[in-house]
């Protein structure tokens, strides 16, 4: 092979990286090695390519040199590409007239022995500026980006991230699957470290995205199809009936006293089934929006077709709609924020702590409704019998790290645990014990709360509980729940009776987090949670364009990381639309004529890229879903896919070279 | 327990006095070379195995925790003397529970092979290893027994197993 019109002129640099390289490679050969390649008219080696005077020695050449092609060998393209790339079109160059070539990473990192890193060295950089001489000037796709957004959860990440996007008045789409936003954080009683009451600082928040005029709020909606790529995705909700009038209902609960059903006897979901309700009923008090619904499975007009119907008749502002049907929305949005959530762990995984079995176990999220004064015993801490306890234990760790349930710490337990010990001692003066493996209190404040907590005088035991029975060995024990649980630090096991157990229990993914993850075409984590498309510096986005995290959809945390991390996909948000469009990167595929419309790459691609043009009859590719993997480049049968960048003349070339002195 | 022990290894169980230069800091290795014993370096010492194990319910001094943090530490002459690794019932309920997923019960075996390899087998053990190895049985059938279990409609049993002892030579 060789190039018909004569090599054009090109420009190497090779990088030291400090001693990064330059410790393993010889550098000064590498440079007089290309000295004397075909093309190469400048060919210099710098401390610090990609440091300002670096790039400035490619621009300076571009210009003095008039190079028609650049070759930069240094570390991963991953780190630097971009940066050269820019440089290169400084100098006044198209951008993709260059190459990068991994010296570091693939060479002097993986290599101990100089001369043979050396000549690694040469070769790949001989390939390199062998193959660049095919490269052609390539232009970036320019998409438009659509400011509205769509953001799935109303938990207090949803939320903030809604209400900071309001206040940049972009239009937001916050579509909730409960009949109420709030999430999780609407059950707390009092929040760590500072005990401020959770509704009190929650609350004002629902309203504030209640009465804004860029949010819409959809509840008891889900989403449920999505189409189409960064800056223009379409997106189908579907708002399950609640049989009431959004518009006109004020929650002014006249239905609910009017009901057919005296009584309330249904589990209330947002109790935790502590507490029963009415077939038409308002999840809590602050709800948003302040309206209620009817549940069809309970309400005696779907259920028998014969109720009297007086909730109907109470309402004076007519809003009760027992004809109303689902609705599906469809909308255009430019990003997507994903704030699902998580699940608290099942504890009756764990037979041994009796969770269904004994009355008086309870769940710390169970606890976090007693103690609040709007919850279902008006916040007194009580027995099922009624009566007070005089001893409480808390077991830290309940399907937290354990390789038999859920292997991470969820990290917020142990703060919860430690809140609820403060609750439960003040509201019954009990004896509280705290069962914990490690104290993990990392946050800001967290630590001192541990503190003040040991003073106290709640009776911290380092061990795991062992199990939770009611078999009586001690005249004491009689009538109580004993936790055999060994003293890890005193060396020996107790025994110790309480009247109430409350199990601290983890955080998981939610059970459909696998649907989402394939609706989204975004991955999950080992442990099933949203992956980042970076663990430390992209903890927001996902590998996805457009679709960000926030809150524990990607792992546990605790509230105010929720909410920066809400706070933080707002600013992803608002950069790409205050940017107005993205710039696609061209190293895209293209099909040829001779495409036969086999069908072969269709179902490859992972980005849903490809589709067939039935006018046609040829594949035809979406150039803004395609990320140029070459998937279908390699798969199609008759080589009728090329791809930008990764050209058959350019990789033969390569290749050629890189094995020419073998 | 009937073991024959040195007077040390009472104190071992009751109070582990150790000097750091003694300790065997490679036992740790020899034990997770062991089948089922890899998993060792995993323990972070909650103490479930502890809290639901029968047997500490009765002898409160009884840890198999103890015994990996030992093990761990390099207590390696403790560990071997230390009546405490014979107890062990094998009910398996720490390895049900242990949130590790450390084979408990296998690491306590590991050990005890080792101890019984230098020859550290309980007087009792012995008796049994060598009832086992001799006629197959951790006791001997008699006539008496037959007699009974043909009054309860049970087939006889070989009072001798001759084949036994060549079987265990090899």
């Amino acid at each position: 092979m060789g190039l018909a019109k004569g090599s054009p002129r090109t420009g190497f640099y090779i990088c030291h990286c400090g001693t990064n390289i330059a410790d393993t490679v010889d550098v000064d050969a590498v440079r007089r090695h290309a000295e004397e390649l075909p093309g190469v008219v400048v060919s210099c080696d710098y401390k610090y390519m990609c440091s300002d005077p670096g790039q400035e020695l490619i621009i300076q050449d571009i210009k003095e040199h008039r190079l028609e092609r650049v070759v930069v060998a240094a570390c991963s393209p991953l780190l630097h590409e971009a940066t050269f790339r820019g440089a290169v079109e400084r100098g006044g160059l198209n951008p993709f007239l260059f190459h990068m070539v991994n010296i570091r990473e693939q060479d002097a990192w993986v290599h101990e022995d100089r001369a043979q890193a050396t000549r690694k060295a040469r070769d790949l950089i001989r390939a390199a500026i062998r193959r660049v001489a095919y490269h052609r000037p390539l232009e970036r796709m320019r998409v438009g980006v659509n400011p509205n957004t769509l953001i799935i959860g109303g938990g207090i990440a949803g939320i903030n991230a809604a209400l900071n996007l309001s206040m940049a008045g972009k239009r937001v789409y916050l579509v909730e699957r409960e009949p109420t936003i709030g999430g999780h954080m609407a059950k707390y009683d009092k929040t760590f470290p500072t005990l401020d009451c959770a509704a009190c600082i929650l609350t004002p928040k629902m309203s504030a995205v209640r009465d804004s005029r860029n949010i819409v709020l959809w509840t008891y909606s889900e989403v449920e199809k999505i189409d189409g790529y960064i800056g223009n995705f379409r997106v189908q909700v579907r708002r399950k009936p609640r049989y009431v009038d959004e518009e006109t209902c004020v929650g002014c609960m006249q239905c609910v006293d009017a009901c057919i059903y005296k009584d309330a006897r249904f589990p209330s979901e947002f109790e935790l089934g502590l507490k029963k309700r009415k077939p038409v009923y308002m999840p809590f008090p602050q709800a948003v929006p302040p309206v209620v619904a009817i549940d069809p499975k309970t309400c005696l007009h779907f259920k028998t077709g014969k109720c009297k119907e007086p909730c109907k008749e109470a309402c004076a502002r007519d809003s009760i709609r027992f004809d109303q049907r689902e609705v599906v929305e469809e909308i255009e949005v430019g990003q997507i924020i994903v704030a699902t959530g998580f699940q608290t762990f099942d504890p009756a995984r764990l037979p041994q702590y009796g969770y269904g079995e004994f009355p008086n176990v309870y769940t710390s999220l169970e606890i976090e409704r007693l103690v609040n004064a709007s919850g279902p015993t008006g916040g007194q801490v009580l027995l099922r019998n009624g009566q007070v306890p005089q001893s409480v234990g808390i077991l830290h760790c309940v399907g937290s790290r354990d390789e038999n349930t859920n292997r991470w710490c969820s990290t917020v337990c142990c703060m919860t645990a430690l809140k609820l010990a403060h609750l439960v001692k003040e509201h019954t003066g009990a004896t509280v014990y705290s069962f914990y493996i490690d104290m993990r209190c990392t946050g800001k404040g967290y630590e001192e709360f541990y503190d003040r907590m040991m003073r106290e005088g709640v009776q911290f035991v380092r061990g795991r509980v062992g199990e939770v029975r009611d078999w009586e060995m001690a005249p004491e024990e009689e009538g109580k729940l004993v936790l055999r649980v060994e003293d890890t630090l005193a060396g020996f096991v107790r025994r110790i009776p309480v009247d109430l157990v409350i199990l601290a229990v983890g955080m998981e993914p939610r059970a459909d987090a696998e649907a989402v993850q394939r609706m989204l075409h975004i991955s999950r984590s080992n442990d099933g949670f949203f992956l980042e498309r970076h663990p430390k510096l992209a903890p927001v986005e996902t590998t996805t364009d457009g679709v960000y995290l926030a809150g524990c959809c990607q792992g546990p945390k605790d509230i105010p990381s929720a909410v920066a991390q809400g706070s933080a996909a707002a600013a992803h948000v608002l950069a790409m639309i205050s940017k107005g469009h993205i710039e696609l990167e061209p190293n895209t595929v293209a099909v040829l004529d001779d495409c036969s419309g086999c069908k072969t790459c269709i179902p490859l691609c992972p980005y849903h890229a490809l589709t067939l043009n039935e006018e046609s009859k040829k594949a035809q590719v979406n150039l803004a879903l395609c990320k140029g993997c070459g998937t279908c480049a390699a798969a199609c049968p008759s080589g009728s896919i090329t791809q930008n960048l990764f050209e058959d003349e350019q990789i033969d070339a390569e290749i050629e070279e890189t094995l020419a002195h073998v | 327990m009937t073991a024959e022990k040195s007077s040390d290894a009472q104190a071992a169980d009751d109070e582990p006095e150790f000097n750091v230069a003694d300790l065997d800091l490679g036992f740790a290795e020899e034990v997770a070379a062991k089948p089922g014993g890899e998993y060792i370096r995993r323990c972070y010492s909650c103490g479930m195995c502890v809290a639901g194990c029968p047997v500490a319910e009765v002898e409160p001094r009884y840890s198999p925790r103890r015994l990996i943090r030992m093990i761990l530490l390099g207590l390696r002459a403790e560990v071997l003397q230390s009546d405490f690794l014979w107890l062990c019932c094998n009910c398996y309920t720490c390895m049900e529970r242990c949130p590790q997923a450390i084979r408990i019960p296998d690491i306590i075996r590991a050990a005890k092979n080792i101890a019984a390899a230098e020859g550290r087998l309980p007087a009792n053990l012995k008796t049994v290893s060598a009832s086992v190895t001799k006629i197959g049985r951790l006791y001997e059938i008699e006539e008496f027994d037959n007699k009974k279990r043909v009054k309860a409609g049970l087939p006889e049993l070989q009072t001798k197993l001759e084949d036994v002892e060549r079987l265990m030579r090899k």
